[in-house]
């Protein structure tokens, strides 16, 4: 009887994630007539796919932060609830961050578009933001037969375009045609797309596998520098006594609209950096003058901050190329003297979304890391229930572009660890992308990956009861020439709150003891013995309610029991919640003091359904949301921690100078003493500073480098709604250089 | 004066020092979103004194952004999930004000206070209890043993709190 109610409800959620097929006119033929019309219905599409899809997706699937707005998962949080609360909640909350920026007929249409996917009918009164009708008794979450997930003239433009050409009907092109939008300055997209200034730089030096294991003092040619991932700079020109004086040296306007996240990264004077709309730019790193610039495209899907699934958050080098992978799971290989495309090819063998029109599962956003000449690579947003696809890491071939192996990362029937779905068959077994590359120990020739929770994540929707759902929410250890897996620790079995423990694994070495630290959302520092995958400590860094027990001493996590037990349509608490804990910000590992310095955040949640959520300050933090938190990486012994009002959204990096840098919401970057956390410098910036600090040096010159952003998940979202005093410009993504003060 | 006397004495000190401890909260907005955050605001504190048989609350606050309208001691299963009323407060029928109370306590109602399982809640005229969104009201914090804050911006060494590490635990409690 269990069973046959969970393959009943996975169908009900199979159905609804899987939408309706070809679009055209709808005609609305299933439950009682709604209040709202077909000509609402039809002109809620369009509003839907262009400003509501980029998030929510075409066929209200969903995606990571945006909840689904169709099938079981939407009938759980709104069935009881009214048609007039619906629009309330879409009008002041959406576009996500543009709360009220569209009309509202584009609203009140909206919800009968959703309405009508939800088996509601039209009628002949149409919505207005006091129309009230319960939801369950006009929906029942089921798609009318024979409509369309996609329009035809939707304007999404999911792959890139070919050099040159412009971009069709881009969200630019919306704003001068009339649509209301939060900031109608907030745009900078390019003309065309192509390599629109070709370099010519000369004396590039290869990066070759020794430079990976052993990188130049002066350089910061990775995502945390080193393939430990530590964060870590062996340059000491600026440090404690000096850092004071710290001053701009240039800066440079990045494109504006989607999300930036990014790492820009230095190798021999050059400064690579990845910008919205996939644009990679190479930069004097000294001067700031512009190298060259590929616009890869495409554009943004819609104007302003974007969600977390438009971005990257690093480059890679490798011989005479420069490695990017795009947020809709390209790869490209770039000449880095010239920004001449090498080759290019698709993570996810281009699969497409059924009745999608091109749309394509799978995206890319944590970055690269290159080992031994091959390019790896992460996932996310990859494959549905029901249907064959799963996230996977995978390698290519970085001369060629041609993949070596692919590691499918939910354990499937057979494999180790494939007993804990439960009975799921294999094509309900999904998630567990990895959205932050990895990390890499040469002598023990391993990579280690986190991975993110399963999905569906809440248990009740994903049908697989108690089971620890492998390898979800884990520590994956692989052999990066085939791909094979070596160990997996998972962290948090069963997941269900959008907890990820997907981050950084910092590789550390006490004499001949190696480690793996690492802390994910539920802000529980994790160490593991890397050679075996063995469990030596854990500590919290933050008040966790979600676990009814924690076991300091076995690294045992037991849910509370209204989580185990957790219904679609029932508020749960979540502390931390989505923004964790800890986030995408990395930590970093100051080596000569053996400190682990962590950005952490502290803020909860009530979560109805499939993400419905408001949110909340975390109990016995006095409304701070940000934290800085340094502990000793030998015993997890807490040194140094101080708290404030705006949470950090940039990693954190420290230096031989004892000096460590972050920034964050309300758009401070500092610098602090690695030794106490005091503050020793800091300034205030265009907007957000977000992204991942770099420092490197030029001509025996020592620079620091980050950048300012929007966009992104809950990391932006939490701040954005509880932090009513903080006031930012909604545009102002920049790259800043800072250092010493000339001599004299 | 006889062993035994003593020994009695002994232990209603330590029993008496046991329950003398006080107890701190930051009182913050309830849950928000766009469309809450435009009814609910403000901040307060308060704090809660205790023998281990009764309670007195005292505290402030500020900035709502309706007139506040009661004041409720709510217990909750657990730190962060939402409980029921147990005791109501005075409360100042303003946007800004005080609450204050003075209650006798049951032994579960003490191991709870103990337990950071005691949170104060108040309500006002635009963010009410029947408001239809998720949980209600409109500043709300949980009361924990008090300790020692910082500053924004101000590193505390070694030591900070962290309410699942710091607060004693129910077993703790009921063993005291």
């Amino acid at each position: 009887m269990r069973n046959k109610t969970i393959l009943l409800l996975g169908a009900a959620i199979a159905l609804g994630a899987l939408g309706v097929a070809a679009f055209g006119p709808i005609a609305f033929a299933q439950g009682a007539s709604g209040p709202f019309t077909q000509a609402q219905v039809t002109a809620g599409h369009e509003a839907f796919d262009a400003n509501c899809a980029p998030c929510h997706l075409q066929d209200l699937a969903g995606t990571n932060d945006a909840p689904a707005l169709a099938g079981a998962p939407f009938m759980g949080a709104w069935g009881k609830r009214t048609t007039a609360q619906l629009y309330s909640k879409i009008a002041t909350t959406m576009p996500l961050g543009q709360g009220g920026s569209l009309s509202e007929a584009q609203y009140t249409a909206i919800v009968a578009y959703i309405l009508g996917r939800n088996g509601a009918r039209a009628g002949n009164a149409a919505f207005t933001p006091a129309s009230a009708v319960q939801i369950d008794t006009i929906a029942n979450g089921r798609a009318p037969a024979g409509s369309a997930t996609v329009a035809q003239n939707s304007g999404r433009q999911e792959s890139a375009p070919a050099a040159g050409q412009a971009p069709a009907q881009s969200n630019f092109a919306r704003a001068m045609a009339g649509q209301r939008v939060a900031d109608p300055g907030a745009f900078g997209l390019p003309a065309k797309f192509g390599l629109s200034l070709e370099g010519n730089i000369q004396n590039y030096v290869p990066v070759t596998e020794a430079m990976m294991v052993n990188p130049p003092d002066s350089d910061w040619m990775m995502f945390r520098r080193n393939y430990q991932g530590w964060s870590y700079s062996p340059l000491n020109q600026i440090n404690t006594g000096n850092v004071g004086s710290l001053q701009l040296k240039w800066m440079w306007s990045m494109p504006e609209n989607g999300t930036m996240e990014i790492t820009p990264i230095v190798h021999n004077g050059v400064m690579f950096v990845w910008g919205t709309g996939n644009t990679v730019q190479a930069l004097n790193a000294s001067t700031g003058e512009l190298l060259w610039e590929n616009r890869l495209g495409p554009a943004p899907r819609r104007p302003g901050p974007g969600p977390s699934t438009e971005e990257t958050r690093s480059l890679g080098l490798w011989g005479n190329n420069v490695y990017v992978n795009t947020p809709y799971g390209y790869l490209y290989a770039l000449d880095a003297r010239t920004g001449k495309e090498v080759w290019k090819t698709h993570i996810t063998d281009e699969l497409k979304i059924p009745g999608g029109n091109g749309t394509m599962f799978g995206g890319s956003t944590g970055g690269v890391i290159i080992i031994k000449g091959r390019v790896l690579v992460g996932m996310t947003n990859c494959g549905r229930n029901g249907d064959d696809n799963h996230c996977y890491i995978s390698a290519y071939d970085a001369a060629t572009g041609k993949r070596d192996w692919k590691f499918i990362t939910t354990a499937l029937t057979g494999q180790p660890g494939g007993d804990s779905w439960g009975k799921l068959p294999d094509n309900m077994r999904k998630g567990a992308e990895t959205w932050i590359a990895g990390t890499y120990d040469p002598e023990l020739n391993t990579t280690y990956w986190g991975t993110a929770q399963a999905k569906p994540w809440r248990r009740d929707l994903r049908g697989s009861g108690d089971g620890a759902t492998n390898y979800a929410n884990s520590t994956l250890a692989l052999d990066p020439e085939s791909g094979k897996l070596k160990w997996w620790y998972q962290h948090a079995p069963g997941e269900s709150l959008d907890l990820d423990e997907v981050f950084e694994r910092v590789l550390i070495n006490h004499g001949a003891e190696k480690y793996l630290l690492t802390i994910g959302k539920p802000g529980i520092l994790w160490k593991i013995d890397r050679a075996t995958g063995k469990f030596i400590a854990a500590t919290p860094t933050v008040f966790n309610n979600v676990y009814e027990n924690f076991d300091a001493k076995t690294g045992k996590v037991v849910y509370r029991k209204d989580i185990r037990d957790q219904k679609v349509d029932q508020w749960l608490s979540s502390c931390p919640g989505p923004e964790g804990g800890h986030d995408w910000q990395a930590t970093s590992y100051h080596q000569p003091s053996d400190t682990i310095i962590i950005p952490l955040s502290q803020s909860c949640v009530f979560m109805l359904g499939n993400g419905s959520q408001t949110y909340f300050e975390m109990p016995g933090t006095d409304g701070n949301m940000g934290r800085l938190s340094a502990y000793r990486a030998a015993d997890l012994k807490p040194l140094w921690s101080f708290q404030q009002r705006a949470p950090f959204l940039t990693g954190v990096i420290s230096t031989a100078g004892n000096v460590a840098f972050v920034g964050d919401f309300d758009r401070v970057f500092r610098a602090v003493d690695v030794r106490s956390g005091k503050t020793l410098w800091k300034t205030r910036l265009a907007t957000t500073v977000q992204g991942y600090p770099v420092t490197f040096s030029v001509d025996g010159k020592q620079y620091v480098a980050v950048t300012t952003g929007l966009g992104g998940g809950s990391p932006q979202l939490k701040p954005g709604t509880m932090l009513t005093e903080v006031h930012r410009p909604p545009h102002g993504f920049a790259l800043y250089v800072f250092g010493l003060p000339d001599d004299k | 004066m006889s062993r035994k006397l003593l020994l009695t004495l002994a232990f209603a000190a330590i029993v008496t020092q046991a329950f003398a401890a006080d107890y701190q909260t930051n009182l913050g907005p309830m849950p928000l979103d766009d469309e809450t955050k435009l009814v609910i605001g403000g901040r307060g504190e308060a704090t809660a004194s205790s023998d281990g048989k009764t309670m007195t609350v005292k505290g402030s606050f500020h900035g709502l952004l309706s007139n506040a309208t009661e004041a409720h001691v709510f217990i909750s299963p657990v730190c962060g999930v939402p409980g029921k009323a147990i005791f109501d407060l005075d409360v100042t029928k303003a946007t800004s004000g005080t609450i204050s109370g003075n209650f006798k306590l049951s032994g579960a109602q003490a191991t709870a206070l103990r337990t950071g399982k005691l949170y104060i809640q108040i309500n006002s005229e635009k963010a009410p209890e029947v408001y239809p969104w998720g949980p209600k009201g409109n500043l709300w914090g949980w009361l924990f043993p008090a300790h020692e804050t910082a500053g924004a911006n101000v590193p505390q060494q070694d030591h900070w709190f962290i309410p699942q590490l710091d607060t004693p635990c129910a077993k703790d409690a009921e063993n005291a």
